[in-house]
Parts: C-alpha cells; structure tokens; sequence
C-alpha cells in the first residue's frame, strides 16, 4: 500500500505534506517556484475545464465570475446557514441549494465538496510527482469545530478527489502534534487557530506522547475573511463618497479591491503604516493611508469574538487561563499584531510562533499519517467531539445522548418503543447543538426505525449511535426481542447522499484527464503569452539593432506562428512554436544578458528586466 | 477480586478467542481486551458494564489517578489508530471497544455519573421516572430565585440602563451563591453514603442515594440556568 499523506485543507490557502521515513520529520511539499501553499481557488475556464490553485487566483481578477473562494465556508451548509455572506461571494448560488449549496459557473453547477475535490486533486498530483507513484490515501484536517454535516462534506471532497480519507483530523490538534515533537513530557497546551475562515480553540494535556484533548471551542464562521469583507466595505464606501463610484458593481474590480486591503493587512502585521492604492477605471485613484491604530480600532470587535469561545474552553476543560503552560498560535492571522497581543493577555503568557503558521497543521496531518501507517509509536491522539448530540424528543425539545467535549470514539445507546397499536415505524430526528430545543440546534439526520405491527409498548429497539474517531456519526438499530440487526438509512439534512458521491467520483475520473490537459494548456498559454511580450519589448530595445535582418525575420515569423497557436486549444502546437520562438530569439536573448546581468545587480527582479 | 465482585459482573461464563479459540480466563468477561495466548483484540462481551469493563466491582468510591491510568494504559492498546492497518473485524472491534471505554471513562470518573450509572444499572432508577419538582424544603428559596431571574430577563429584554441591570445581576449573584454552597453540601451528603453500599452493598443505601441525586440534579439545573443567563 502506497503513503498516507497529510493534507490542511484550508479556507485561503491548502497544503500537502509527508512524514519522512527515517527522520520521522514532517515536510510539506513545494511546486516547482518552491511554494508550498495551494490557493484554495477554482476557476472555470471559457473552454469547460477546471483550474485550480494559483492560475486561478489570477483568474479572480478577470474572470471572478466563474472563480470560487474560500468554498470551505459553504461545505456542509445550506443556503439559509450562508445567505448574508453569498452576497459578498461574486458567483452565483443556483436554485435547489436548501441542503447542499450548488454553485453557478458559466451554466456548470458544482457543490462545495466539488470544488473542494478540485483543490484536493491539486495536492494528490503534487504528491504523486514526489513520491513518483499513485496517492490514494490521505488524513485531511478539519477545524475542530466543524460539525458532522461540515466533516462528512470534507471526506466526500476527499473521494471525489480519488483519495481515501483515512481520517479526519481537527486542525488545533494536528498543530499541537506538531508542536509537541521534543516538547516537554507533560504539559497543558492551549491552540489558539485564526485561519482564513474559521476560529478553533483547544484545550489538550500532553503527558508522555499521549495528546488528550480536553475541550474545544470555536465558530466555524470567524477568520481573516470577515477582516477582509470588513476592509472591502469600508474601502468601498471612501470610494463612493469621494469618486461616487460603487466598485461592487463590477464583481472582477471589487474582487481587486479586496486584493489590494489584503495586501495592506498583511503590510500591518509588519509595519505601522500602510498605503493603500486602487486605481478606478474612470481614472483617478483611491489612495489611502491607513495607520495600525486605525486598523486595529476596526478590526477589534472581530478578534473580540474569538475570546469568548476561549473562555468557554478552558471552562469545560475545568481550567483557569494561568493554569495553561503553553499557548500555541495557528492560522495565517495570527500574524495580526493586535490577535498576539489579546491572547497574551487572556492567558499571560508569551505565545509560541516557532513554526510557520501556514504549515503548522499540514505537518501535524502528516505526523497523524505516519502514525496510521504504524509508525510514531510513541504518539497518540485522543480528540473530542466538539458538539453534543442529542435526539428529538416531545414538543421539540433536545435530550443529549452524548455531550460535547466527549473523547471519541463514543457511543450512546437509546431505546425505542410505540406509542400506537400496530404502529411500524418511529420517527427519529438526531440534531447537533447545547441548545435546549431542537430549533436552535443543527438538524443532523432524520430517519425511521421501521418496526413490526405490534401493540402499543411491546416492541423494543435499541439505537446505537457511534461517533468514530473522525467525529463522523452512524446509526445501528438491533430489535432486542429478536436479536435481529435492523437497517437504518440515515438521510442527513445537509449534504450529500452516497448516490450523489458515487457519482460523482465516475465525474471526476472522466473529468480528471481533461482538467490535467487544461492546466497544462494554461501553463502553456501563460508561458507564450509572457514570452511574446516580453519579445516584443526586447525588439525595441537598443541592444536589437545589432541582429541582422534574416534573424529578425525568423523572431517575426516565429511570434506570428505562436500567435496563430493560441488561437488553438492545441497543447502541443503551442508548446512547439513556443520551443520556435525561444530558438529564433537566442541571439537576441544573448544580447540583451550584459544589461540583464547588470540589472539584476543593482536589485532589480530578473523577471521585470527580461518584460 | 471479591465474591461479591465477582457475583455481581457475572463470571463464569465460558469465552473463547476468536482467533485462537484459546479460553478467555478474564475476570470480569468484559475486562477480557484482549487474548491472552494470541494477542488479538476481543468482542465485547454480551452484558458489559462499564465497571466490568475496568475490571471493578460495582462500587462508587474510586479513586481517580488509577482509573485514569487504566484508562490511558487501555487507551494505548486499544484506540483505532493502533488498528489502522489490522484486518477489518479487528478494526471494528478496536472500534467498539474504543467507544465503550471512552464512555466508561466518561460516565466513572465524575462521582454524579457514577451514581446515576450504578443507580440504573440496579434498577433503581429507570429514565423517563427521574423528578423534577423541587424539593419541599427549597421551595421558598427557589420561587425568590426564579423571581430575580426574570427580573433580570424582563430588565434585559426591555433594555434596562445598566445601572439597574448591574444590581439585578449582582443581587442574582449572591443567590446564585447560596444555591452553590447548597450543591457542594448534597454533593458531599451524595459521596457520604457511597460506604453504606460499597461495604455492605445495602439496597435501602441506593433508595437513598436516589433522592439526594434527585435534589442534586435539581440545585444543579437551576444553578446552571443561573450562570448561563449571568453570562450571555
């Protein structure tokens, strides 16, 4: 059997790493510019096929559109649970998305575990070009709050993507097995997770290579997107004031404005000031600048809603914050200065940043993967279910069958019986949530126990649920006066059915070769697009008058056949008149080396030399 | 182990390893984890509690630092990520067994659990018949309480000035104080009678052990909505 890999399936950015046999290290893997990070971006390109990571980060800004972000926050979620957002999302929901959410590209309609699937495709080819064989198993990290509707969802990602998911691992906890690697033998850790999209707090206590979660918190809907939604509409409001322009109307240019406040949120975490610059298409240009304090006084009511959860954490964990020996900080804002300084005050100490933030949690999945695959001996994970599940009971109200912060695997068994004469079945309706009345709580699953016609009271079923050790449930029923297992299928309230998929997986084998095929067209086309223009600018500059006439005839008739070329959607042809073009201007590209080399000495990037 | 231990979970019943179709000498059956000749990973027996599952008598003094090394020892034997590349009956068994001692843990090492567990094992409690009224003597305490409660939820809802809210709460506090002391005293009535039935496994013991859990649960509840309504 081939290697497990490890995979942070994030809202922002996704990662791929392997533990390596003989060190026992974790590493994630880079491409071929050394990037290690996956935008977690599709895009539907005008040809039909999928394109995902960065080429369609580029395609955010000319085709956003047909371009997804963050899909994480939709996974296991219906339209009614995400409708304010959807408004800031430039794509378009399709109708039929009470359960699953369908988004619209170009007439295409995906579900966010499709999308999702593409992402994770992305890192499965990444994989197997390192390990140079087929990947087919995978431990994916899901935030720690994430409730059975969003995990189910991440694994049906994973089978679309052609990877069995081996498990399911929450991110503070992956983080924290990364971390704890020649930390000290006993020790109360408390993970502090900010990502892109979601807030994960938990509570573990680490004694000698057994890391036992205590308790989680968290919202599956708080990260630096709602700081970056937060920025873009407050961007866009000077704008409109001052130029009377509403950039939201054009969704490619909202989604270059939300870029450029990106861009000054990172620039803050480092620096005091920013400036933030948007040219408009009317000309004329926006031009801000925005001081830290500023930004802080926005963004503080978003960190504010972080520290709740923290409370109700080490709460439940039965802990008080000086009690905790050490804090660990996860997730791409963490960065924010203003994030380090309210979680060193809530726990007083000075939190640990050692490990990259964006690796952190891929390299605790990979950790996670290896011990699967029976090594790490040593280590060994024991998680929690972040929520209590309970059944329906008379008049709408919850009776909790297993509480949140229960270590899993857990079960519960309940027994079930008839209230009328004959009655074949018992309608049982299984719900997430500390909420009281099933109203208030995250509907799960209905099903109906079916049972023989019996009088009222004789018959006796008993339901066990079980909640495996990826905090995913299933349903068993057994007729205790027969002994005999009954079937039960369980039709969850949100998500995908099994049909759906299964389906769905023979989609995406015949889709796979074409999607591969329309990347590497894309790369081909970038390559010639950048080659061409940066021939053109090459010929006018003064080092080309020394070519003779015959070999600029062959860069002009070289550039005209690629030209031709891109008018195809022929791989090949583009990559030969590419190759074509690349001989035609060797002398050329020679000539113009002394001043590249030059250049590039006195600071300048290569790359703005050789445009 | 004593007789009365081994009375009560029920040895004698002849098992064999499923594999090896070695005997499973194990007392009580549901401590048999694991074969002793072959190693392998054994199926639940059929009438496992979770006291027989750690290997103890139905008793409600235990002392936790052991139960809790019982638990992380059979933790590391028996957790599925040990199991990941087993066969898939054995998974399945890791599986269960996992989840069963998960909520045993869960369910013996808090003494309130413990005592609602070990009061329905004997029949003496069956859900669906616990009370909620509350206790006679609490009766005038309670209805005061109940009142600053929805004072403070009226005074909430219609927007009070915070002054106003700010005792409310502070007067709500002091209740609520009161009702904690009242719950650490029937907490420390509860784990007071658990000699009465460890050492002379008195049935009159788990009649009482029922009502003063039924006051528990009550003061427990009321103080719970308290704090939740102190803290939104």
């Amino acid at each position: 059997m081939g290697r497990i890999i490890g995979i942070d399936l994030g809202t922002t950015y996704s990662l791929v790493a392997y533990t390596d046999l003989e060190s026992g290290q974790p590493r994630c893997l880079p491409d071929a510019e050394g990037r290690t990070l996956v935008p977690s971006v599709v895009s539907l390109e005008a040809n039909g096929s999928v394109v995902a990571g960065w080429p369609a980060r580029e395609r955010l800004l000319q085709q956003s559109q047909r371009t997804v972000y963050s899909v994480k926050r939709l996974m296991g979620k219906g339209r009614a649970d995400v409708a304010d957002e959807l408004k800031l999302f430039p794509f378009r929901v399709a109708p039929d998305s009470e359960s699953v959410i369908k988004i619209d590209l170009g007439g295409k309609v995906f579900t966010p575990p499709e999308i999702s699937a593409f992402i994770l495709r992305e890192l499965k080819r990444r994989a197997e070009k390192f390990f140079g064989e087929d990947v087919t198993r995978a431990v994916i990290t899901v935030p720690a709050y994430f409730n059975d509707a969003q995990r189910q969802a991440t694994k049906d990602a994973g089978r679309i993507a052609g990877l069995e998911v081996e498990r399911l691992v929450n991110e503070p906890t992956a983080a924290s097995l990364a971390y704890g690697l020649d930390k000290h033998q006993r020790a109360l850790i408390a993970v502090y997770d900010f990502g892109g999209g979601t807030f994960d707090i938990s509570v573990l206590r680490l004694e000698e290579g057994l890391f036992k979660v205590q308790s989680t918190n968290g919202d599956t809907h708080l990260g630096g997107d709602d700081i970056d939604n937060l920025l873009a509409g407050k961007a866009r409001a000077e704008i409109q004031e001052k130029f009377r322009v509403d950039v939201a109307e054009d969704p490619d240019r909202y989604q270059a404005l939300r870029q450029a406040v990106i861009a000054a949120k990172h620039e803050l975490s480092a620096k005091e000031r920013a400036t933030l610059r948007f040219a408009l298409d009317g000309g004329g240009e926006y031009v801000r600048e925005l001081t830290r304090a500023e930004f802080e006084g926005w963004i503080a009511p978003i960190i504010e809603r972080t520290l709740a959860p923290c409370r109700m954490a080490l709460k439940d964990a039965g802990v008080k914050p000086a009690q905790i020996d050490e804090v660990v900080l996860v997730g791409g804002s963490t960065r924010i200065p203003l994030v380090r300084r309210r979680v060193q005050e809530l726990f007083g100490r000075q939190p640990h940043t050692e490990l990259n933030p964006d690796e952190v949690v891929a390299l605790g999945a990979a950790l996670q993967a290896r011990i699967l695959e029976g090594g790490l001996k040593d280590m060994l994970l024991l998680d929690v279910t972040p929520l209590s599940l309970g059944i329906e009971t008379m008049g709408g109200a919850v009776a909790k069958i297993i509480p949140r912060n229960a270590t899993i695997p857990a079960s519960a068994s309940e027994m079930f019986t008839t209230y009328a004469e004959n009655q074949t079945g018992v309608e049982i309706h299984v719900v997430q949530g500390e909420r009281e009345l099933v109203r208030d709580c995250r509907s799960l699953a209905r099903f109906t126990l079916k049972v023989p016609p019996q009088p009222a009271g004789l018959p006796r079923v008993e339901v066990k649920f079980l909640i495996d050790a990826n905090g995913l449930l299933s349903v068993a029923a057994r007729d205790l006066r027969t002994g005999d297992e009954r079937s039960v299928e369980v039709k969850p309230s949100y998500g995908l059915t099994d049909e759906e998929v299964e389906r769905m997986i023979l989609e995406s084998i015949e889709h796979a070769e074409a999607d591969f095929a329309a990347v590497q067209l894309l790369g081909a086309r970038h390559e010639a697009e950048t080659t061409l223009r940066a021939t053109a600018r090459a010929l006018t500059e003064e080092q080309a008058r020394e070519l003779t006439g015959d070999e600029r005839r062959q860069i002009e008739q070289a550039r005209a056949a690629l030209e031709a070329a891109l008018q195809t959607e022929d791989y090949q042809l583009i990559r030969q008149r590419l190759e074509e073009l690349n001989q035609a201007t060797h002398h050329l590209a020679e000539l113009l080396m002394d001043t590249a080399v030059q250049t590039a000495l006195k600071g300048k990037r290569a790359d703005e030399v050789n445009l | 182990m004593s007789q009365r231990a081994m009375k009560k979970s029920g040895a004698g019943v002849l098992l064999a390893c499923w594999e090896c179709r070695g005997a499973l000498a194990g007392v009580p059956p549901a401590a048999n984890h694991f074969c002793d000749q072959c190693g392998k990973v054994q199926p639940l027996a059929g009438q496992a509690d979770y006291f027989s599952f750690f290997g103890l008598p139905r008793q409600l003094g235990l002392d936790p630092a052991p139960l809790e090394k019982h638990f992380h020892d059979l933790s590391w034997k028996l957790h599925p990520d040990r199991f990941h590349q087993a066969s898939d009956y054995e998974r399945t068994l890791s599986l269960e067994r996992t989840a069963v001692l998960n909520d045993a843990y869960r369910t013996l090492r808090d003494p309130v659990s413990r005592v609602e567990y070990l009061l329905r094992l004997e029949g003496v409690r069956k859900e669906g018949e616990i009370k909620q009224q509350a206790p006679a003597d609490l009766l005038e305490e309670v209805f005061t309480l109940n009142e600053h409660l929805e004072e403070l939820r009226a005074a909430k809802s219609a927007g009070g000035d915070a002054r106003e809210l700010d005792d409310l709460r502070h007067r709500l506090e002091k209740t609520r104080a009161a009702f904690q002391e009242k719950l650490d005293a029937v907490l420390a009535e509860l784990t007071a009678q658990f000699p009465a039935w460890d050492e002379k496994a008195d049935r009159a013991a788990l009649a009482r052990l029922s009502e003063i859990l039924n006051r528990h649960n009550y003061i427990r509840n009321l103080v719970r909505n308290v704090t939740d309504e102190l803290e939104s």
